[in-house]
């Protein structure tokens, strides 16, 4: 089934085609996109239960970009009729027009030039198997109801077994003097979160889902509801990590998570225009063992941050960033492309109509070797199965590495020992951690359950992932 | 729209409710170097709705609450229709009963700031200016910033009378200061004020250029070891939040923290200083329209108040008090000159400063320490430290001298002994 568009986006086009048009009579290059978003969240645990919509994920509403020649400007606003509409002109003529009146001495503005468009006329939707909204909230629920059951179920020491999900239904419609372009989209997550107490600490397992669809997703979370339980109570045995540098197995969620953070973000070019990314300098360079090729790209995949464009107008892509090793090219919003002088990416997203777009990933991943698990833990004399990602923070200046990992499981002599430490972080430098990587399985997975900001804000949905990899990495 | 909402929930019989309105107006200002990329304006109004349904379920009352995003401009029948779907939504969440909280109708908090009585453009120039005043030199500069004035109208109304208003100003933002040698490095920092603090933020980007130049010197990670690490600023804060997270209502009630009033959380072997902390209300009234005021949190390291919203409150029998995001803590017992004393490792810049409020960790990557060996002080750079606040509580020492920040006032400084730090090896 495909996803359906936006009745209020359908109702609202003729009078954004007229806004369109208003402005472009004084502008020389006009864009509007128009939002319609509607998330909602479900969770239940032992003592809470919580249905309704995202804040942050549910809105709708319009921003205007205008360039007047040289620079740009942007209007972001929620109210539009044919009353308003010059109201929304002049609001937008005072701003470009006020530009300078922001500025203390000694600062200029920047030049742009602006930017030359093909003509496009898109329209697209994906497809879903079960649509949540036709399940039910009453039928989401009890699904999710009967899962904290099973998992309350495995033991007395479990503390605590959240089940939630949710899912993001949207239809975005962009508009440019020569583009007409519509899509919507539906992805949906979950999460099996489970925790334990060792005294005060209060240890925790969480297991991510995610899907480019609809309440599909839901029947794969009660598969792992035992596992998830199961490792949590193994936590509670767990202790501090020796710090050291060790050969080290990664799951695909830590491997996803070194992709995006380690050297994603790195790659993202308006940070190429700030001259604050190292990854700049190395373009046809080794920066990863020969076992590496990365993607990022809407069309990369089918997962959460698939689109069929970006918030720019640019069709989706599927940017090969490293191939073989070799460092081939970042990724990129329009703005930026202009300023670089190479073509943009589809990599333009906005966190909504009310924020700014920036260079941001999407499904960003690396592509599978012809390794098995059970080989590359055999391979290691002494060192860690490192599982469950927690979080990460991009340095595209220096090529540092900060990432959290919850779980190392010791590997001694070639076999798993059952010892586990726990809380591990993952430092180093990218290079020296993706030219140490040494074996790749075959299989690749890719997860979008969470969210990735840009420093500690913009938050867009994106899914990371990859085989399981074999690196040395120094862990604390 | 408010009316309209009322009208709508009315006519649904849909008679607890709670709606916020916000309505804001904001410049956005986004910089490489000295010059000005892109500038953005925003008008926007929200309705935040919860819809709540009493029911009983086996023999016990109820209350399950629903809460949605209404849009202006919204007809009636659209409204209808989100506002019965989120009721029959609200019908269906099993949450144990709780009273709405009970209020009049209150004048409007007009904002005392000295950003009010100025246009957004004016607030935002005051501090474009006061932030790259101090970018004066050729090889340490702001490489790009972020800024953001917002004036912002907040309207909350209930079903049992509570109807209060209040406006609030605030600049906020992010830099990056990069340094281009002996090596070419750069570090993050955000800033948000309530006010024009013209010369804090002036301060605040002499030092970020001063701690740039540093780590730009800093060439290796430490060694490998166990060592005593001293923390300042906003790191206290991401440390201390742990104890404000442990303390809300809901985490008490879902049992992932056992806080009680009057326990000593600081735990019993308090051996260096005991933590006095207050939460700090920075705008009148929560988001279910709770007048807010400053509160007594941690007395010598006891727990004095159980902090959050209604319905956690009410399950356990305690005060609602709204939501916290600011705190004050007392000066601690040394001078930074005397915590500096004996050999440390000073972490001026983390990459991500993080606390786990489930089980107390605490760790972050190394962007610029300070290494003191008793003999000389040198910049490292690189590794990681990974520590409990457990264990770490029993002997922290907390400066005399002060910080402070929109989130945080407090001890500029603590010293904690015995920190795992992850480096090179022997």
């Amino acid at each position: 089934m495909k996803v359906q568009e936006s009745v209020f986006i359908q109702k609202k086009k003729p009078l954004l085609v007229k806004l369109l048009d208003r402005l472009l009579e004084c502008y020389p290059y006009v864009s509007i996109l128009a939002m319609d978003s509607k998330t909602r969240d479900f969770m239940v645990s032992k003592r809470n239960m919580r249905v309704g919509e995202n804040v942050r994920g549910t809105s709708r509403g319009f921003v205007a970009r205008v360039s007047d020649g040289k620079y740009y400007t942007e209007y972001s606003f929620n109210q539009v009729s044919e009353e308003i509409l010059d109201k929304i002109c002049n609001r937008i003529k005072e701003l470009v027009e006020s530009s300078n009146c922001v500025l203390p001495e000694g600062l200029k503005q920047q030049e742009y030039q602006v930017p030359l468009e093909e003509t496009m006329t898109f329209t697209g939707s994906t497809e879903y198997e079960l649509d949540p909204e036709e399940m039910g909230d009453d039928a989401i629920l009890a699904h999710l109801n009967n899962i904290k059951e099973k998992g309350l179920a495995v033991s007395d020491q479990i503390l605590d077994c959240q089940v939630a999900c949710s899912y993001q239904k949207y239809t975005k419609l962009f508009l440019s003097k020569e583009k007409t372009m519509e899509q919507s989209v539906m992805w949906m997550s979950g999460a099996l979160f489970f925790s334990a107490a060792r005294g005060e600490e209060i240890k925790d397992y969480y297991m991510p889902y995610s899907t480019l669809g609809g309440a599909e997703m839901l029947a794969k979370m009660e598969l792992d509801v035992r596992t998830c339980a199961e490792v949590t109570l193994e936590l509670l045995k767990s202790a501090p990590m020796i710090p050291g540098e060790y050969d080290c197995v990664c799951t695909p969620d830590v491997t996803g998570m070194i992709v995006h953070e380690a050297f994603g973000h790195g790659v993202e070019m308006d940070m190429f225009v700030k001259k604050r990314a190292l990854a700049e300098e190395y373009i046809g360079e080794y920066v990863a063992s020969k076992l590496v090729t990365m993607h990022d790209g809407a069309s990369a995949a089918s997962e959460v941050a698939t689109y069929f464009f970006d918030d720019e107008g640019t069709m989706a892509h599927d940017t090969i960033v490293i191939e073989e090793g070799i460092l081939k090219q970042g990724i990129s919003d329009l703005q930026s492309a202009l300023v670089l002088q190479t073509q943009p990416t589809g990599n333009g997203r906005r966190e909504s109509f009310r924020r700014k777009a920036y260079t941001r990933m999407t499904n960003t991943f690396f592509e599978g070797g012809s390794d098995t698990v059970e080989e590359m833990i055999a391979s290691i004399d002494y060192g860690f199965l490192l599982e469950n990602p927690r979080s990460g923070m991009e340095d595209p200046k220096n090529w540092g590495i900060q990432c959290m990992v919850n779980i190392a499981r010791e590997i001694r002599d070639g076999k798993l020992t059952g010892k586990v430490f726990s809380p591990i972080v993952l430092t180093g430098y990218v290079p020296d951690l993706l030219k140490s990587i040494s074996m790749m399985s075959k299989e690749v997975v890719l997860c979008g359950s969470g969210m990735c900001g840009k420093g500690y804000k913009e938050w867009v949905k994106v899914s990371d992932g990859g085989p399981y990899i074999k690196a040395k990495i120094r862990l604390g | 729209m408010i009316e309209q909402i009322k009208d709508v929930l009315g006519s649904l019989g849909i008679e607890l409710y709670c709606i916020v309105e916000s309505v804001q107006e904001s410049i956005e200002c986004f910089f490489i170097r000295k010059k000005l990329d892109l500038k953005r304006g925003t008008d926007l109004t929200d309705y935040s709705v919860t819809v709540f349904c009493p029911f009983e379920k086996d023999g016990q009352k109820m209350l399950g609450s629903s809460v949605l995003n209404l849009h202006p401009g919204m007809e009636v029948e659209e409204l209808k229709e989100v506002l019965q779907k989120a009721y029959e939504a609200a019908a269906l969440v099993c949450n144990p009963y709780y009273e709405l909280n009970k209020g009049t109708k209150e004048e409007a908090v007009l904002a005392d700031s000295t950003f009010a009585g100025k246009s957004l453009e004016e607030n935002t120039k005051q501090m474009v200016a006061a932030l790259y005043e101090a970018d004066v030199f050729e090889d340490t500069f702001i490489n790009s910033a972020e800024i953001f004035a917002t004036h912002t109208v907040r309207h909350i109304v209930n079903a049992c009378a509570v109807d209060v208003s209040y406006e609030t100003y605030q600049v906020s933002g992010e830099y990056v200061v990069q340094c281009t040698t002996p090596q070419d490095v750069e570090t993050y920092h955000t800033f948000s004020y309530r006010d024009a603090n013209v010369q804090t933020l002036r301060k605040e980007v002499e030092e970020a250029i001063t701690i740039t130049r540093e780590r730009a010197k800093a060439q290796n990670p430490p060694k490998a070891g166990d060592y005593t690490i001293l923390l300042s600023g906003k790191h206290i804060n991401t440390l201390l939040r742990y104890y404000v997270e442990r303390s809300k209502t809901g985490m008490v009630y879902q049992k992932f923290s056992n806080y009680e009033i009057d326990a000593l959380v600081q735990g019993q072997e308090i051996q260096k200083d005991a933590l006095t902390m207050y939460l700090k209300a920075k705008e009148p009234y929560s988001a279910e329209g709770i007048p807010m005021k400053d509160r007594l949190l941690l007395q010598d390291g006891t727990l004095k108040t159980l902090h959050g919203g209604i319905r956690f409150a009410s399950y356990l029998g305690v005060e609602p008090t709204g939501e916290y995001s600011s705190i004050e803590v007392m000066a601690g017992s040394q001078t930074v000159e005397e915590l500096k004393a004996s050999p440390y490792l000073y972490i001026a810049s983390f990459s991500d400063f993080q606390m786990d409020e489930f089980s107390g960790y605490f760790g972050g990557e190394i962007r610029l320490a300070f290494l003191y060996d008793g003999k000389s002080v040198t910049p490292v750079t690189g590794g990681s430290i990974n520590g409990s606040i457990l264990e770490a509580q029993k002997h922290m020492t907390f400066s005399k001298e002060l910080y402070c920040c929109e989130q945080y006032e407090g001890p500029y400084m603590v010293r904690i002994e015995n920190v795992a730090v992850a480096g090179l090896q022997e």
